[in-house]
């Protein structure tokens, strides 16, 4: 089970297509921001230096999440942990999500895992082609 | 293709401005956070702007919003016959517990457990059952519930009401629980009788009973407003997340409240506490009296106690009536202590006797201490530092939770509480000891105990409640009735006991081979006859193995949100639950099961014919309840010709804090905390006023600093002295004795031999008081802990080859199973060494599997699992050994090696479970 399977990617192809970055320009632990489907929708792009679930590039360790806790809408846009490659704790209550294992909760009360973008390569671009789960506080991401 | 994993939905539908609303409260764990459930026809959905929904609210919403409804928080449900859309969404409008609609992850998939055959609560059971050719098969109510009432009655005329056994759980729902007493306890007259979690009915924390705390006394108001909170054996980040989040972490963040926690284990909570000025102390399972009296004698010899309180508050500082030398030479009068004495061994004559007692017991020594806790010097001296009140300021709080007392039950709860007395702990807001509790409080006592016909004793004077475990193992029984509960499982000692389950069960020579209702019965008789057990079981799963491999008799039962219920939380806090949809199939109630069963065995008096009758009728038992006395409010219901049920729903989710009381209309109750007893909108409602009374909820119990009104309670009774001091004869606190010789043997033998280690089990966020639910029928936290996990220190790990991911096995061959003798003469006879040279234990094996968690934050030497993972239940390795004082379980207690089998599929898998270590703050 590495990566993203074909029907998850059918589920989600009402997503638009869209270039978010590129390989070369990324460093490990460092996040950069990028908004998708919308404009109003700001996620973090990785480079997590370890595989990761749905990581892409040549070590499959790039990835890019909703970094919005599911719990109460709590900011995790600073709290990457590089060392263990979480978002958290919370500010607010202190839930903490592996960035390793598509967002997974480790500890806490996000009811939903963070909301991971589906990531497609094609040479050094790297695409934003869709979603996993539901951005915090909306009804629907798009 | 499909795929085995959980795959999160990305869009929800919003209920639209019409929907119905319901009020309930979460099903799980004791803080019981306040729910809406909207529902709503399918085919319709609700608009984003706040106009074109029933949440009022424009989305997207901001941060802190509440009344968010994501996907865990929607489901499709039948009701009325019809199907519905659902919303179950925490209550942004509540006016206490979970201000601003706060919830844990567990109410906040409270949704997913609702019955659609479309998900994995599929499974449900909907018809009654009987075990013919070893398959379960299903038949009708009427003729499962006859051959249940002719064995019933064939057991106790032949074998005696004793061989009649009950397992009960003791918390789902008010109405339920006074079925289950009334009947089982006033009707059938059982002594064989015991709660899901315990082997007895007894004191669950005796220690701090018998000092006189009321376990529940405290608000949540209180747990936020003291200078310091010391707590045993539990975090209340994992456990009580609401608690924690909205009342005792934003007391340490805003507030500079100081937290205490001891655990062998670090947790987020703990991690959080130190991390702003608090304590953590790493104690070893089972050392908490030591820990506790060692740093109650250094506030001693520093002169840090608070006398003041001390004098005015504890037995024997003066030759007043009632105080410990008075009463006839009987002791504290009416204080259950007494009768489990061990004629000076326990009690203490008063705070200068105690003193005398704790400075001369050799382990309180600090270095000894250090040495049997494993908490470090340094840290014993800052923990009474921090405790230190010489000067009577610092408000001190303290609460407990199991990994206190289900560690060294008696010794464990009485050092804890004479700490506690020391700091100036009792009686006053914000300076308050209590639980902070498990289950949500459903007690409804229908029939008292017949104490008499129990032939459990310790040696003192009055027997013990029987430890039903033990009058299983030793063959006594031969009818068992299971309610809600996975009996064996989660019992110590569990795969020793589950041997002798089916020895009597399946292992009996008599079983039914036809679906006559005559042959079932005969060959049932036949069955008890020759020392086997017939089991019946109602629960709304089919439990593996009290009801797949056991249960001859399997009824289904109808639970939260499909019937009005009644329930109280942590803090005396009594609401509604509202029906929302159907009970799946023919599943029923608990109380409609036991009417219909009591009437076919002659009992009179279950003519109930809905759930509001029963809570109507049970109401006068509810008075002198620490918790859920709710006498004085269905009074008024009956005054004022309301159904209780429809009284209660008008306080919607806020409800009211027990005992709710009778006074004088014009009376004000302006105590702190006072504003989250009940809705505002209630305070002046003339639905609780009736002959210039009203009707009012507390905030706490022992309440020294209150008034208490002149013209109080009016018809209702309550004791008005519990309300205001200490629930003992005196009314002021007895000192209680911990002396570690009571436990040292056990203590030993249990204690790591060779390449063992210190087995311990407790509890996760993401799962508590929810696995019946989200283990096996929530995919979302199912991915999270797909099975049973065992957190090592990196230490422990690396000296056994293991890395986390790996597939593990602990296992043991010196398990040690009380296995009769039910009688203590002399106080020394039920000591576990006595027990082991006189044959009264067996030493058993258990082995269970689980998933390695390398972790710093497991203190080294010990192994941490989940409590109760329903295939690999880490109880197996605790030793059922019971505390002989109350004959509780230590369920924290257990041992076992260690060894790696293999790779766990998790170990490389991106999908399903994680690694991280969870108390990085």
């Amino acid at each position: 089970g590495f990566g993203i399977s074909m029907a998850e990617a059918a589920v989600l192809s009402k997503y638009p297509r869209k270039k978010i970055g590129s390989l070369r320009a990324l460093k490990t632990d460092v996040p950069v921001r990028f908004a998708y489907p919308t404009k109003d929708i700001e996620n973090m792009l990785v480079k997590l230096g370890a595989q990761a679930g749905g990581g892409v590039g040549p070590s499959k360790d790039v990835v890019a999440f909703n970094p919005v806790c599911t719990h109460m809408g709590g900011p995790l846009g600073e709290k990457y942990n590089a060392q263990y490659k979480i978002l958290g704790q919370c500010p607010f209550h202190q839930s903490t999500f592996d960035l390793t294992r598509h967002g997974m909760i480790v500890s806490g009360h996000g009811t939903e895992s963070l909301p991971q973008v589906l990531l497609e390569t094609e040479g050094d671009d790297i695409y934003a082609t869709g979603f996993i789960g539901l951005v915090y506080g909306r009804k629907s991401n798009v | 293709m499909s795929t085995s994993h959980y795959i999160p939905d990305d869009k929800v539908p919003l209920p639209p401005p019409d929907a119905e609303v319901f009020t309930t409260c979460c099903d799980y764990c004791i803080v019981a956070c306040g729910y809406k459930v909207y529902r709503w026809p399918l085919g319709t959905e609700g608009g984003a702007k706040a106009k074109e929904n029933a949440l009022k609210r424009d989305y997207p919403l901001g941060p802190l919003a509440g009344n968010w409804v994501g996907p865990n928080q929607h489901n499709i449900v039948t009701a009325n016959g019809k199907q519905y859309h659902i919303a179950v969404v925490a209550d942004a409008d509540t006016e206490a517990v979970n201000l601003g609609g706060d919830h844990s992850i567990r109410g906040g998939c409270i949704a997913q457990k609702v019955f659609n055959p479309n998900t994995p609560t599929r499974d449900r059971l909907q018809r009654p059952m009987v075990r013919v050719f070893d398959t379960l098969m299903p038949v009708t109510w009427d003729f499962a519930l006859d051959i249940a009432a002719e064995i019933s009655k064939y057991v106790i005329k032949n074998h005696s009401e004793n061989a009649w056994a009950c397992k009960t759980n003791s918390y789902q729902f008010m109405e339920n629980q006074y079925a289950i007493t009334r009947f089982a306890l006033k009707d059938i007259n059982t002594p064989a009788f015991a709660w899901h979690d315990s082997p007895c009915i007894g004191e669950e924390s005796a220690g701090i009973a018998f000092t006189g705390f009321s376990t529940f006394a405290p608000s949540y108001w209180d747990r936020a407003n003291a200078d310091v909170l010391f707590i045993s054996g539990t975090d209340p980040f994992e456990t009580k997340t609401i608690l924690w989040n909205e009342w005792i972490m934003p007391a340490i963040r805003d507030k500079g409240m100081k937290v205490i926690m001891v655990m062998p284990r670090k947790t987020a909570g703990a991690a959080y506490a130190e991390a702003n000025g608090g304590l953590f102390l790493d104690v070893i399972p089972g050392t908490d009296p030591v820990l506790y009296n060692a740093i109650t004698r250094l506030l001693i010899e520093n002169n840090q106690v608070d006398m003041e309180f001390i004098k005015n508050w504890t037995s024997n500082f003066n030759t007043e009536l009632w105080e410990t030398e008075s009463g006839f030479g009987r002791g504290t009068r009416n204080t259950h202590w007494q009768w489990i004495t061990t004629w000076g061994k326990l009690e203490a004559k008063g705070f200068e006797d105690f003193k005398k007692w704790v400075l001369g017991e050799k382990e309180t020594e600090i270095g000894k201490a250090s040495e049997i806790t494993g908490v470090s010097v340094e840290k014993i001296k800052k923990a009474a530092e921090m405790l230190a009140n010489g000067n009577g300021k610092k408000k001190v709080s303290f609460a407990y939770e199991k990994g206190n007392y289900w560690s060294n039950n008696y010794l464990g709860t009485a050092s804890l509480a004479s700490l506690a007395l020391m700091t100036g702990c009792g009686n006053r807001p914000g300076r308050m000891l209590g639980r902070l509790g498990g289950h949500q409080r459903g007690g409804l006592g229908g029939g008292n105990y017949p104490g008499n016909k129990s032939p459990d004793k310790f040696g003192g004077r009055r027997r013990l409640t029987m430890d039903v475990d033990r009058w299983v193992e030793s063959g006594h029984v031969r009818f068992a009735w299971v309610v809600g509960t996975t009996w064996v499982s989660a019992m110590a000692g569990s795969q020793s006991q589950m041997n002798t389950f089916s020895k009597l069960t399946r292992g009996n020579p008599h079983q039914v081979m036809s679906l006559v209702k005559e042959e079932i019965i005969e060959t049932l008789k036949k069955r008890v006859d020759s020392g086997g057990m017939v089991v019946v079981n109602q629960d709304i799963y089919l439990r593996d193995p009290i009801g797949a491999k056991y249960a001859d008799i399997v009824f289904p039962v109808a639970t939260w949100g499909e019937a009005d219920f009644t329930r109280a939380n942590g803090e005396r806090r009594l609401r509604l639950y509202s029906k929302f949809c159907d009970a799946p199939g023919e599943a029923q109630p608990d109380w409609w099961i036991i009417a219909q069963w009591a009437k076919k065995m002659g009992f009179e008096g279950y003519d109930w014919k809905d759930s509001n009758d029963v809570i109507t009728e049970g109401a006068r038992f509810s008075r002198g309840r620490q918790d859920n006395n709710y006498d004085a409010l269905a009074w008024m219901a009956k005054q004022k010709g309301v159904k209780f049920h429809d009284l209660l729903r008008k306080f919607g989710t806020t409800g009211i804090q027990t005992p709710t009381v009778l006074v004088d209309e014009n009376y004000k109750y302006d105590r702190p905390g006072g504003e989250h007893t009940m809705p505002k909108a209630m305070k002046d409602s003339p639905d609780l006023r009736h002959g210039g009374l009203k009707v009012i909820g507390l905030a706490r119990l022992h309440d020294s600093e209150w008034d208490l009104p002149s013209e109080h309670f009016g018809a209702r009774y309550i004791d008005p002295k519990n309300l205001v001091s200490f629930n003992t004869q005196s009314g002021k606190a007895n000192w209680l004795k911990s002396p570690w010789d009571m436990y040292s043997d056990f203590h030993e033998y249990m204690s790591p031999k060779d390449d063992e280690l210190r087995i311990t089990n407790g509890r996760v966020n993401e799962i508590w008081q929810s696995g019946f639910d989200d283990v096996e029928r929530r995919p979302y936290i199912t991915q999270r802990f797909p099975e049973q996990f065992i957190e090592l220190h990196p230490d422990d790990a690396k000296a056994r080859g293991i890395e986390s991911g790996d597939m593990v096995v602990a296992y043991s061959d010196r398990i040690p199973v009380w296995k009769d003798q039910q009688m203590g003469t002399n106080a020394n006879d039920t000591k576990f060494g006595a027990l082991l040279k006189n044959g009264h234990v067996k030493m058993t094996s258990a082995s269970v599997t689980a998933v390695a968690m390398v972790t710093p934050a497991v203190k080294k030497g010990v192994g941490f699992m989940y409590f109760l993972h329903p295939t690999q239940p880490a109880n197996s390795l605790a030793a059922r050994i019971v505390d002989p004082l109350t004959n509780q379980y230590r369920y924290k207690i257990g041992i076992g090696k260690v060894k790696r089998i293999g790779e766990s599929p998790y170990k490389r898998d991106f999908h399903t479970m994680t690694f991280v270590r969870r108390d990085l703050v």
